[in-house]
């Protein structure tokens, strides 16, 4: 998947340069809408989601320390 | 006189022709300038991939495709006539970018089995903390032209081509874009093949051609 949102930049680009700004203009929606398919799909984690428990942001209740 | 035109003419006298030319030429400059530092910037990512071994990570990739994204658009006003379509282009990308290196950094901030910052630190910054300094730096670049360059649609009228010598070292800069760009595809073939990327070797060169269709 990887390859096919650099192919459709690398195309998006060389049209862009040489050749008419309408199929430019297709390659680089076809790769913005890869780019985010995939970075959903890299971020994604069947047990946690989109979630990042990792970072603890919840402080203590009130009272409950010292 | 509410509603009434103004002339053409006037239009050109309040800007001075030789001010608005200045100012036409300011804008090629800064965005010609913005195109060499993005073309660094991705000339350096490749040389740590290929002379110090570091492979790029899937959220690494993205982040030079958006890279490549702010590119096309600063070079698209080169190619005819400046224009804020192109711009907005830019700015997509520069927040795609910001994007996916502010998930990144959070995704190894705390580190763990598996996660970590990984590759050389520059000034002590591992390189999707630096990802975030450029795109902030580049939709602060953007709001700053915009600030002084903004809302003057006159700057159309004034062709890249009208500045030959910038003219002729963005037709360089794009090319070496173009280059850039291919290299990088063809990297990702090697590294990715057409399944997943992992960062654990190229699949291209470990495997042989049927790497190309491993998961």
């Amino acid at each position: 998947m990887m390859v096919a949102v650099f192919a459709t930049m690398a195309l998006a680009i060389l049209v862009g340069q040489f050749g008419p700004r309408w199929l430019a203009a297709l390659f680089l929606t076809a790769c913005i809408g890869l780019f985010a398919w995939l970075f959903l799909f890299e971020i994604y984690s069947p047990e946690w989601g989109f979630r990042m428990p990792w970072l603890q942001t919840l402080l203590g209740a009130p009272g409950r320390e010292g | 006189m509410l509603g009434a035109a103004v002339p053409e003419g006037d239009h050109q006298a309040r800007l001075g022709g030789r001010g608005g030319r200045f100012l036409a030429r300011l804008n090629y400059l800064y965005l010609l300038l913005m195109l060499v530092v993005i073309a660094g910037i991705l000339t350096a990512a490749m040389v740590m991939q290929y002379a110090k071994g570091e492979l790029p990570c899937p959220l690494c990739l993205l982040q030079r495709v958006a890279l490549f994204g702010i590119a096309y658009g600063i070079i698209q006003n080169f190619r005819g006539r400046f224009s804020y379509q192109n711009t907005g282009i830019s700015l997509v990308f520069a927040v795609l970018l910001l994007i996916v290196a502010s998930r990144q950094t959070l995704l190894d901030i705390y580190p763990r089995p598996g996660h970590e910052y990984i590759g050389t630190a520059i000034l002590g910054l591992h390189m999707p903390v630096w990802s975030v300094i450029i795109a902030s730096t580049i939709i602060s670049a953007y709001a700053l032209k915009l600030a002084i360059l903004g809302g003057d649609e006159h700057l159309a009228d004034y062709p890249a081509a009208e500045f030959p010598l910038l003219a002729r070292l963005a037709d360089f800069g794009a090319a070496y874009v173009i280059v850039l760009c291919l290299i990088n595809l063809g990297s990702a073939v090697v590294q990715c093949g057409f399944g997943e990327c992992h960062t654990m070797g190229y699949k291209l060169i470990e495997n042989g051609l049927p790497g190309l269709w491993l998961k």
